[in-house]
This record gives structure tokens, sequence and C-alpha cells, in this order.
């Protein structure tokens, strides 16, 4: 077996870190968590209600900004189910391309940061460099790298010339090369083994009481995926499979997530060479006719469900989101319980969260109840001396 | 009127600050394209630390700080206490179309009205999200800025001539960046 | 169990709870009291083999704040309990003890809509800031915003 000589490169603390929750610590182990949501709170479901449906989508795309296609189709498909209006082949396959471009970035972008968060610094810079790759992909495509606005009620605003698709499918060999190095690198170097495997875990049937979506629950081996289980756009006409794992690890999670990639390519290949010629949108009416509906997709981080309701308007009664991470939220708190306060980080960035939110910690000892700040920076030094040490104490 | 700045210490103090600007990023509540961009400026595509530019996470180690995101509630008082603990000479570069009025947020419940309202701002970096090179623009026209400051010693020179030329008056420093 | 959920055995077995209807395609809407709510739960998860709670979606119809709490299960059928709770009094039992991840959404439906779960372990605000007034609950529909908030009409003058 060839060795990979990987150099370990500086430190690049301005990588995001995600959550903001109150950790309740006895000595160094984790006694109890509190979330706080609040500083991503910006009141975007109420605004929704007084924009019409046009206005509406670039708001909900914004809710997220890396999974933002899912929230605005989420929407549109929901709105296109009330009104009972069929949209164009060549539209789905157009959504379906872009959605599934959507979880290769997003993935890629969760292996980097997952590598980063253990110190491997250059699987970091491979995956996003791969990542570049999708995005031109996705800036020739929509004009814009995040936040493509490609979904209006009642189709997609642009279409694909033949000149992009070319351009897209040339891409896609190359990706599927680095996917199969990645996988090679997973199974094979010491590094990741050790410091993902085992932590996190999550058993069968705790996912499912806990809730769980997406990877997270996959990696466990629970085989829930709304693309299968409640199919949309062109999901039940394409050849691919669900990806799960049994290990319910950081390390499942990883397998499941690359897998996913090579899923996605598999779909975007399909796609991009069957696509149905034809119109990209039929005129929706403005108003839609009263009615509820519950809107599932599965976007990058697990299951992501719109419950809409409309009054005969040209604006929704309400839009009630509820985003993958906030599922998975529970299946964290109850992790983190028993470990090691260095192990945050890691356990926190491995349900891949998208809560954005800065970083500051705060550790409320249970013995003398004093309190600090943290933060995840120094957890992960604290991480890496633990590791460097031969271990935990 | 303002000194210009003659002494060797001083000089070399500036050259210091231009030549290897410290960045510290706040997100104030956004939803995280910005910082994945901020983030894709450090990758070899665009890699923003051939300018020297080290972005590091102290506020108390920084030159300039990047402001993401529409200002929530929660966050407001956060970010001046951040922007409090940077030393001077400081730059506070506002990214976004959330950094400029708040973009799609603009006027929600949960939201200030700007970040202007909260802390001046010197650069707005227009985009939604800006991509990674108008933000390396964006942070090069602030090098200059600062350039151009050092030489006026201060920043008080631009409150002058605005005062002058005889302009609305603005809350804060702030100089709209132009491509 | 993989077969498919039909509109007569749902209805079958939740008729002590309400009247089940088919809403969308498969999904199923049974409306029952905040009484019933945690013994409709419970059916709903051992009766109707529903392993896999989704999420709690609230609306204010008036008069009532509706809650409406989604399950799915192997058959891969979405059952939908709604209650109707009373503006006046919202209260309404929790179910954080029987389904953990009710925890959370509870508290952020309190902090937003007002409604209070009775045997909830904490209620502490979640989602809203901590300086955001008592007895301010956005989400109503009667909950007026400031002079200077913009929602997306369009400006006169």
């Amino acid at each position: 077996m060839p060795e990979v000589v990987i150099p370990i490169g500086p430190q690049h603390p301005a990588l995001k870190e995600p959550v903001n929750f109150r950790v309740i610590a006895d000595g160094e182990k984790i006694v109890r968590l509190d979330l706080d949501l609040s500083y991503n709170h910006r009141g975007i479901e109420k605004a929704a209600e007084q924009r019409n449906f046009i206005r509406v989508l670039p708001l909900l795309e914004r809710v997220c900004g890396i999974c933002s296609h899912s929230h605005a189709t989420a929407f549109a498909k929901g709105i296109e189910e009330l009104m009972g209006l069929r949209i164009p082949p060549r539209a789905q396959y157009i959504r379906t391309i872009i959605a599934e471009l959507e979880r290769m970035h997003s993935h890629l972008l969760w292996l980097g940061v997952a590598a980063h968060e253990i110190g491997f610094n250059t699987l970091f810079m491979w995956t996003w460099r791969d990542r570049e790759e999708v995005q031109d992909t996705l800036e020739e495509m929509s004009g814009n790298r995040v936040h493509y606005g490609m979904n209006e009620v009642g189709g997609v605003r642009r279409d694909l010339s033949a000149s992009q698709v070319k351009a897209a499918l040339g891409r896609l060999p190359s990706l599927q090369e680095r996917i199969g190095k990645y996988v090679d690198m997973v199974n094979n170097q010491r590094t990741m083994l050790v410091r993902f495997r085992g932590i996190g875990t999550l058993s069968k049937e705790e996912a499912l009481e806990f809730g769980t979506v997406g990877p997270t629950a996959r990696a466990s081996g629970v085989d829930y995926d709304t693309r299968r289980d409640d199919p949309y756009l062109v999901y039940d006409e394409v050849p691919w499979d669900v990806v799960t794992a049994s290990d319910g690890d950081v390390f499942g999670r990883t397998e499941v997530r690359i897998g996913e990639i090579a899923e996605s390519i598999r779909i975007v290949r399909h796609c991009l060479e069957n696509l149905p010629e034809g119109p990209i949108r039929v005129n929706a009416p403005k108003t839609a006719p009263k009615g509820e509906v519950l809107s599932r997709y599965e976007a990058p981080r697990g299951e992501l469900v719109h419950f809409i309701r409309t009054n005969g308007t040209d604006r929704v009664e309400r839009v009630d989101i509820r985003t993958p991470t906030l599922a998975n939220w529970t299946s964290v708190a109850h992790e983190l319980v028993g470990q090691n306060l260095a192990d945050i980080p890691v356990i926190v960035a491995a349900i891949d969260p998208c809560l954005s939110c800065t970083s500051r910690l705060t550790v409320i000892n249970s013995r003398d109840k004093k309190e600090c700040q943290v933060s995840f920076e120094e957890l992960r030094r604290k991480k890496k001396t633990t590791w460097a040490g031969g271990g935990p104490a | 009127m303002a000194v210009p700045v003659t002494s060797l210490s001083e000089k070399l103090v500036n050259w210091a600050r231009l030549k290897s600007p410290w960045l510290t990023i706040f997100n104030s509540g956004a939803c995280n394209a910005c910082d994945i961009e901020i983030i894709a400026c450090l990758i070899p595509r665009f890699d923003v630390e051939r300018f020297g530019i080290l972005a590091r996470g102290s506020p108390r180690h920084a030159d300039i700080l990047i402001v993401t995101g529409p200002v929530t509630l929660k966050q407001a008082s956060r970010l001046r206490r951040v922007w409090e603990q940077i030393p001077e000479p400081k730059y506070v570069i506002a990214m976004g179309a959330c950094g400029a009025d708040g973009g799609v947020f603009h006027g929600l419940y949960h939201v200030m009205k700007s970040v202007e309202s909260v802390i001046p701002v010197d650069i707005f970096v227009p985009g939604c999200p800006p991509r990674p090179d108008e933000i390396i623009n964006g942070v090069v026209a602030c090098l200059n800025l600062m350039a151009e400051d050092a030489s006026h010693a201060g920043r008080a020179w631009r409150q002058k001539t605005r005062d002058r030329t005889g302009g609305e008056e603005r809350k804060s420093t702030g100089e709209i960046y132009h491509e | 169990m993989n077969e498919p959920c039909s509109l007569d055995f749902v209805r079958e077995t939740m008729k002590d709870f309400g009247t089940a209807d088919q809403a969308g395609r498969g999904r199923f809407r049974i409306d029952t009291t905040p009484e019933k709510i945690r013994n409709a739960v419970n059916a709903c998860r051992e009766r109707l083999h529903c392993n896999r709670f989704i999420a709690i979606s609230s609306a204010d119809t008036p008069p009532v704040l509706e809650l409406i709490y989604h399950f799915t299960g192997p058959h891969r059928a979405v059952i939908s309990l709604a209650i109707g709770v009373p503006r006046e009094a919202p209260v309404t039992p929790t179910l954080s003890d029987i389904l953990p991840p009710a925890g959370i959404l509870e508290r952020q439906i309190h902090d937003l809509f007002g409604i209070e779960f009775t045997g909830h372990p904490g209620l502490k605000k979640i989602i809203l800031n901590e300086d955001w007034p008592e007895g301010e609950f956005p989400l109503r529909k009667d909950w007026k915003p400031g002079p200077d908030t913009f929602y997306g009409g369009f400006r006169e003058g």
C-alpha cells in the first residue's frame, strides 16, 4: 500500500465555530447542556407572512447560507402542491441538479471542517479546493456561488444551455476520482481512525427515539431518507441508493457523507445526460387556495420540514420551518453527557450544524458553581494536547 | 490641523500594520454564507495569506474587524464589546447586503437597524454574499485607507473633509467602498 | 411492517381520539384535544407503528392556537395529530418526557406563541433575546411590530 505523506500545517483559527450553548460540567466531564438559539433568530417566519410568493423566496433562501436551495425548493414545492400545479420535467431535472450539487458542496465543506477540528488541515485544503469545482459549476449555472435564486413557484428561473451542461459534465470525472481518494484516506489513515472512532456513538434505538435525521441517523443504521420515503423532484426516476452505516459514531457519519457525495455525482451525471427538452416554468396563479401542506425535503444535513398554511391570498398564513440541526440537537445533548469537554468540537461538528452562531461556550462547574467562558479554540488545543499525551487521563 | 507623521518609530509601526494586518471576524447572526466565503479566502485558490493577512480569533490582537450578518438584538451588545476590545487604530469592514442596511432582513423584529447603529463602519463590501475576490478587494481597500489615515495621523481628516464640503452629517466616519 | 397505511386503518385505530382525514398525499390528520394528546401520541407510536417523530408545527388560527405533531414510521405515511389550544388560557400538557426532541421545540413555541406546557422541566427563553419584554409573543396574529419595522410591504412616500 503506497504511503501518503501528509504535512501538518499551521492552524486556521478563523474557522467559524458552531453553536452557542452552556455546558454544566463536573470537572472535565459534562453533566448537562443548555442550548441558546437567540443569537441567530431574525424573525423570518413572521416576515414571510407579509411577502407574496415572489418576494418571499429570496428571504427564505437566506435562512441558511449552505442549504439555501433546500429552503427555497421545499417552500416552492409546497405551494405548488397546494395550487395543484404540475411542473415541467425540465424544471424538475434542473432543480434536482442544483439540489445535488448543493449536497456535494455541503458535504465537502463538512469534511474540511471536520478535518480541521482534529488538526488535519491538509484535508481541509484539499476538500475545499474540490468544493471550488462544484462552486464553479453552480456559478456558471445560476450566477452566484451561494443563494442561487433558481426557484420560483411554477418552475425555475434560468435554463441550462448546452455549453453549461457540457462544462458541468466535464468536471465530474475528476471529482469522482478525488472522492475515491478520500474514501481511501478515511479507511487507511491512522489519524482520522483514532480521532473519529468511538466518539459520539448513537445507537439505532437512540437515534430513532431522539428524532435524529440525515447522515447522523443513517450512520446509526436508521434507514430513513426523505428522497426515497416521500419522493419529490425526480428522485423516483433516477437510479440512486441510500447510504447507511452501522457504527453510529463520527467515523460512520464520515463514511455516510462521503458515500452520499458519490451518489450525488451519480445523480447529477444522470440528470445532465438525460435532461428533457421543454419549457422551464408554468404560469402560476397569483394566489394559492386555502389549505395546509407539510413539505419535506432532504437537505444536506437531514430532513427539512416546511409546514405551510395558506388562506386564499397571495401570501402564506404561516410557514413553520423545522431545520435538521434542531432535530439533531437532542442527540448531541445526549451524546455529550459523560464525555470530556475537549470532545465537544468534534461531536458538535459531527452533526454538521447549521446554527450559524458564534462560539462562546459557558462552562459551569457543577461542584462550585463557578462559571468561566471558554472558546472552541481553547477546547481544540486542549484536545490536541490530550491526544499528544497518549489519550485522555 | 493634522500633524504629518515624521518620526522613524511611528513610520515603522505604520508599515508593520499595513504589511501584516490581523483580522478578527464576528458573526452577528448571519446566515453563514458570508462566513463561508471568508473561509474560502484562506484556501489556495484565493489565498489571502499571501498579502500577509492573518485571521486571528482574538479581538485584542486585531487591526481589522469584519462583521457579517445583520446584527440581531442578542448580538448587538456583544458586538459593541468586541469592538471596544480592539486597540486603536481599528477598522471595521461590514460585509454584504446585511452589513449595509440589514439586507433581506431589513426591519425584522429581532434585528437592529444596521451595523452602523452599533459601531462605526469604514468599508462596506457589497454582495450577497460577496465573492472571495470581492472580499479581498475590500480588505485591500481598507489597507489603502489605513495607509492614507496613517499619513494624516488618524482618521480625523476624513471627518473634517466632510464638514468642510457641507456634506450631510453622518453618525459615523463611514466610507462607501466603490469598485 | 412496511405495508402502506390506509385511511380506514388509521380511522379505526384512532377513533377514540378524533376523526381521521386524508390531508394531502401520504398524510393523515387527526384532530384531537389537549387532554387526550398524550394518549394519542402513545397510541400512534404503538398501534400505528410510528417510530420517528418529525416535528411540532404551530400556527395561530383564531380563535385557537394550533399545535400539530407529525410522526412517521416504516410504512412511510405521515400521521399528524392536531390540537387547538384556546388563546385566553393557552395551556397544554408537555410531551417532553415521552418524546425527548419535544423539549426544545416546546420551548421555542412557548417563546413565540406563549403556550404553557405543564410539566416541562424548564421553559426558559431559548429563541428570543433575554431582554425581550414579557407577554409579547411575536408570532401571534395580533402582535404588532414596532413602527420602524418593515416586513416587505411598500412604504408610502
